[in-house]
């Protein structure tokens, strides 16, 4: 594994773990369990963190050469993937308002950016499933890891 | 559809020059493990000048290395 491999595969577990919480906790505020608002802070915590961690912890790959042409076609392909999930997030929050409140619903203009982050959180999401599927399940020796 | 299939000798090659490893081969074409990996397998199909490269490291012509195999040409 490489040091972009190691980064993106931090990102999605944090990430998923977050919106794992994430859900949960919007369960338990659909159930009236009884929760104040700053918990809802936490898997955004956790979620960031793994950036945190990824950029932080992992140390550059030994080698004369570190990045070469797939490299920088996984790259380019990721960024791709990022871009059209954030486009997807776009259409899907510009609507889902609508959907949920009605046409004569609001939100509060503080929700905008948080809007901005989770569009961030998209982006990166979706770029390190792509750099992860396409770099695709190999170890170190170039077997297979799982048959 | 077109089926295309690039089939290449990286691994024969490899051995039939002094057992030569991915490594070594990465570094002289300039390019990571994991390309070589990737290549010989058949997972990624490279550019043509690092083609050229991979040959030239043999010391053979870039044909004897990959091969297209196209089933309408």
């Amino acid at each position: 594994m490489n040091r972009v491999q190691k980064m993106s595969l931090t990102i999605v577990i944090t990430f998923s773990l977050g919106i794992f919480l994430g859900i949960i906790l919007i369960l338990m505020r659909f159930f009236d369990v009884g929760i104040p608002k700053i918990v809802f802070l936490f898997p955004v915590f956790i979620a960031g963190s793994g950036g945190i961690i990824s950029i932080t912890c992992f140390k550059k790959d030994k080698g004369t050469i570190i990045f070469d042409e797939r490299d920088k076609l996984i790259e380019k392909n990721a960024n791709l993937a990022g871009f059209g999930a954030v486009y997807l997030y776009v259409i899907l929050m510009s609507f889902l308002p609508i959907g949920i409140l009605g046409e004569e619903g609001s939100i509060p203009v503080t929700w905008c950016p948080v809007l901005l982050i989770g569009a961030g959180f998209c982006q990166a999401f979706a770029q390190s499933i792509a750099i992860l599927i396409q770099y695709g399940r190999r170890d170190k020796n170039g077997e297979k890891k799982f048959k | 559809m077109v089926k295309r299939n690039l089939s290449n000798q990286i691994r024969r090659l490899r051995f039939e020059n002094g057992q030569m490893t991915q490594q070594q081969l990465a570094d002289k074409a300039g390019v990571t493990r994991q390309t070589i990996i990737a290549i010989e397998s058949g997972k990624y199909a490279p550019s043509l000048p690092l083609a050229f490269k991979i040959a030239r490291t043999f010391g053979v012509p870039i044909e004897a290395v990959f091969q297209y195999e196209n089933e309408d040409l």
